[in-house]
């Protein structure tokens, strides 16, 4: 059996993405405003864009979710001012919201070697470098399976969709979101137990803002200089 | 007719899941809109339509495992009468 192709060197340089930090936005109008982009990108006519944004609380499912893996019904999610979304993305259930940095990458694969898993193994070295480098943390991947974790917990959840070659969603890294929602589902189908990043920083701050230069620039590197590098 | 393959998603995407028809078999469909969604790993994959015409086959259904280069639908391809055309340009001349 073939090893897998975990890391490929770039042999071309890329115009500069539009970064677009988006602050508090509410997942419908992300996703509109990713559809449009992916429109955009598959004309022709518009630029590869990085969305960086927090969400309203929600949680969103995708199609082959299993519906036992929401573990509440739909009024208790609304009573605990909750939102409920079904969307077109891989994955399974999971949590948005506030203090949880969401980033959605609308890049062209068809420039990129047209690879998917190739694709979510890039977005996971984008969370990886960032904490490694600036944060010092031991983040890894698991064979096998997709996301970000430190130590047992899962940090980074990833789920993306594609159409004709140009990506949307994306990976959502838990930064110093109130982790107490993720209760209520169980979160990608159950693998792993969820941390925020903050829980890793005892007494001490952790400025989101921050947290984000780290991710939009280790994004700039993966995906628009080097290519990025095998982690560590 | 037109066959529609689940196209090559990359080195190691050797197996996908049928997730979704956006059009049941008899419908019209369009070049280049989503036809059927796949999902591999964490990731869903729309392929659309390889020409306009009507769908008169669906090969691979919700929850089938399929291959890059399974045959997943049969389109007839919309075929344009040359007669009809020339009407066409008649009327706007």
């Amino acid at each position: 059996m073939k090893s897998p192709v975990l890391f490929r060197k770039q042999t071309q340089t890329y115009a500069a993405p539009r970064i677009l930090d988006a602050g508090l936005l509410a997942f419908e109008e992300a996703l509109a405003l990713q559809r449009k982009i992916v429109a955009e990108v598959i004309s022709g006519w518009g630029n590869e864009t990085l969305i960086v944004c927090e969400h309203p609380p929600v949680v969103t499912y995708g199609r082959r979710t299993r519906m036992e893996n929401i573990l509440v019904g739909p009024q208790v999610l609304l009573a605990a001012g909750i939102g409920l979304y079904a969307v077109d993305r891989g994955g399974d259930v999971t949590y948005h919201g506030p203090g949880q940095l969401v980033l959605y990458p609308i890049l062209d694969l068809r420039r990129r070697g047209r690879d998917v898993h190739f694709y979510l193994r890039q977005l996971e070295l984008c969370v990886i470098n960032a904490l490694r480098e600036h944060y010092g943390l031991n983040a890894y991947r698991k064979q096998g399976l997709t996301g970000v974790w430190v130590g047992p917990y899962k940090v980074a959840s990833i789920g993306v969709g594609v159409k004709n070659w140009v990506t949307y969603h994306g990976v959502a890294l838990n930064v110093v979101n109130d982790m107490a929602p993720f209760e209520m589902i169980r979160a990608c189908g159950g693998n792993g137990q969820m941390a925020a990043i903050a829980s890793f920083f005892k007494d001490e701050d952790l400025p989101i803002q921050e947290v984000k230069g780290c991710l939009i620039e280790s994004f700039r590197k993966v995906f628009f200089q080097d290519g990025g590098g095998p982690a560590r | 007719m037109i066959h529609v393959y689940l196209p090559d998603m990359g080195e190691n995407v050797t197996k996908a899941t049928i997730s979704y028809w956006y059009f049941e078999s008899g419908a019209a469909v369009t070049e280049g809109s989503d036809l059927v969604e796949v999902a591999t790993d964490k990731a869903t994959f729309n392929v659309p339509a390889p020409c306009s015409g009507t769908l008169i086959e669906i090969a691979a259904h919700e929850g089938d495992v399929v291959h890059p280069g399974d045959v997943l639908a049969t389109i007839e391809e919309d075929t344009v009468v040359e007669g009809e055309e020339n009407e066409g340009l008649n009327d706007n001349v």
